[in-house]
């Protein structure tokens, strides 16, 4: 019965019911290129079975000690140490986006009319959006000692040039003819920025803004690893001493903050949009 | 919000007399004004309140080293300086001033950059694999079982939420220093990621021809491959390339915590305070980066227009 109806479809459409073999093959050969890939690079990083068995075998082992989550009776010095990284994010947040301000409006096609400029400007803050806060942090606090305040300038660099795009993506999305009707008015270039081009971008940059806060407490909250204190140290230190109980406790504790800091944040974004 | 409450009865407009009604539309308007002024001006003060708090709370202005924090950029940025001689560029490892005592170490930098570029990759097609997985078992279309849709979207959400560092730290400690740990720390977050990526374009696929499956009487998995994979394979790609990316930079950093890769390399030069190495190392890092992210960017753009071929 199969075979008639196999006999009538191949009849009606041969090239589709034959086996492409030509097709077939060239799957089985990308396919087979990248597992060998993949396989080459797993030599190559020398990983061994074992490691991988006994690397689960020693997590089974940490879960058991990490239930149930306890405070180790520092309860105060673990919410300052929250409160320091919000005041991290919070600061760095700030820094970077009056340091892109600037930059975004230099960056803006609309406003600078030059476009190897532009270009070149672009390129600049493409090259330094790759690096990770945590790598300007290292340097940071060894060159400003352990503490918060590398942290805030490490989190404020990685932003800048992540700000600075968005905030020139903003104006240049920015309506053209208030900018046009203040100009006709006579006023100053400067001017016509501040009451043709700030309303209408205002609230755009405010919520990026806010976004980036977000963000940045869950960067700050990494940062303390590398000794820019906060959240991050406490944990490290945890961590380090096999202490998972309170390590639980602290990323149980630092999970309600961070969703409390992102509902009080999509309230205000949705207030400003 | 900004609207005037509504009025006691009063006779209608015409009836009034002109500077009456520019009375009320001043008065109206002054209120008006009152009210924004002050919500701008508690939002200023909460403002200021908080960013003066944070910047006393992160010792912004009395550090242990002393206040003055341009003056300290200045002086850290100064020793970051290799101090190139344009004379000497070229000469031997010996000479101060030259490329080559300057990147003494290139060999083993770019070694361990290799490195980086294993283990983002390796971590991404873990990760990619495991997602695809946990994508067909939360999209609502293809998993009749909410219990289990249910289970495994928490899941992905509890992932997405631990920082990646840190969850390093915690598989440093099991698996030990080395690339393995950075690896698997990719691969358990990228799945949090592409998993929830990935069950949403499955939720957006085409249903006819998921009836037309069900028509033909194929299983959960012949409805996957057929029905599924050839619409969605474009996206799918696409995100991963995406999230190659980012999972290079993030390997990148990885290394300091001990996980293998060039961030090893970077935590060794902060602690013999070699900040010139830094840069180079630094530089080399963005250089990566950048390589790879337009490598991925053009593929990425190809598959788009494959995938709007179809």
């Amino acid at each position: 019965m199969k075979s008639q109806a196999y006999e009538r479809a191949l009849a009606a459409a041969p090239l589709i019911m034959r086996t492409n073999w030509t097709r077939r093959l060239g799957y089985i050969l990308v396919l087979g290129t990248v597992a060998a890939a993949l396989a080459a690079m797993v030599v190559d990083l020398h990983i061994a079975p074992g490691a991988i068995f006994s690397g689960f075998y020693k997590l089974g082992a940490f879960a058991r000690v990490a239930f149930p989550p306890s405070d180790g009776g520092q309860l105060p010095r673990i919410l300052r140490a929250m409160a320091e990284t919000f005041a991290m994010a919070f600061a760095g947040t700030v820094l970077a986006a009056l340091a892109a301000a600037p930059l975004g409006v230099i960056g803006a096609k609309n406003v600078v009319g030059q476009p190897f400029a532009h270009f070149i400007f672009r390129r600049a803050l493409d090259w330094f959006r790759g690096v990770p806060s945590l790598v300007w942090a290292l340097i940071l606090v060894s060159a400003f000692g352990l503490g918060p305040f590398g942290g805030v300038i490490a989190l404020a660099l990685a932003d800048i040039p992540r700000l600075a795009k968005l905030f020139s993506e903003a104006i240049e999305n920015g309506d053209e003819r208030p900018m046009e009707g203040v100009r006709s008015a006579g006023v100053s270039p400067l001017m016509a920025l501040r009451y043709g081009l700030a309303p209408q971008v205002a609230p755009v940059i405010a919520s990026q803004c806010l976004f980036f806060l977000e963000s940045n407490f869950r960067n700050a909250a990494v940062l303390g690893i590398v000794g820019a204190g906060g959240i991050g140290f406490e944990l490290e230190e945890r961590i380090r001493v096999f202490a998972f109980d309170e390590a639980t406790f602290i990323i149980i504790l630092y999970m309600v903050c961070v969703a409390v800091l992102d509902t009080l944040s999509q309230r205000l974004r949705a207030m400003l949009a | 919000m900004n609207q005037p409450k509504p009025r006691p009865l009063r006779p209608p407009v015409a009836e009034l007399p002109v500077s009456q009604v520019v009375a009320d539309f001043e008065r109206d308007r002054r209120s008006f004004l009152r009210r924004r002024r002050g919500r701008t001006l508690i939002g200023a003060l909460v403002f200021s309140v908080l960013l003066l708090a944070s910047l006393h709370q992160s010792q912004f202005f009395n550090s242990d080293i002393g206040g003055d924090p341009l003056g300290r950029i200045g002086a850290f940025l100064a020793r970051m300086n290799p101090g190139l001689a344009p004379d000497a560029l070229f000469l031997n490892r010996a000479t101060k001033g030259s490329l080559a005592s300057w990147l003494y170490d290139l060999p083993l930098w770019l070694r361990l950059g290799w490195q980086t570029v294993e283990m983002a990759t390796l971590g991404t097609f873990i990760g990619g694999v495991g997602g695809l997985g946990a994508s067909f078992l939360c999209a609502r279309n293809l998993m009749p079982i909410p219990f289990v849709r249910f289970v495994v979207r928490r899941g992905l959400e509890m992932i997405r939420a631990v920082p990646e560092l840190i969850l390093a730290l915690v598989l440093v400690s099991a698996f030990g220093v080395g690339p393995l740990a950075g690896i698997i720390t990719l691969a358990i977050s990228t799945m949090g990621g592409l998993g929830k990526l990935f069950s949403e374009i499955n939720e957006e696929v085409d249903p006819r021809q998921l009836e037309a499956m069900d028509a033909s009487g194929a299983g959960l998995f012949g409805k996957i491959r057929y029905g599924v994979v050839p619409q969605v394979l474009p996206n799918y790609a696409s995100y991963l390339l995406l999230r190659l990316e980012g999972n290079l930079a993030a390997a990148a950093a990885l290394g300091i915590v001990g996980a293998g890769g060039i961030g090893i390399e970077l935590q060794r030069a902060i602690t013999y305070t070699e900040f010139d190495t830094y840069l180079a190392i630094l530089l080399l890092m963005v250089g990566l980066i950048f390589v790879i992210d337009i490598a991925s960017e053009a593929i990425r753009h190809r598959l788009i227009r494959l995938g709007g071929a179809q």
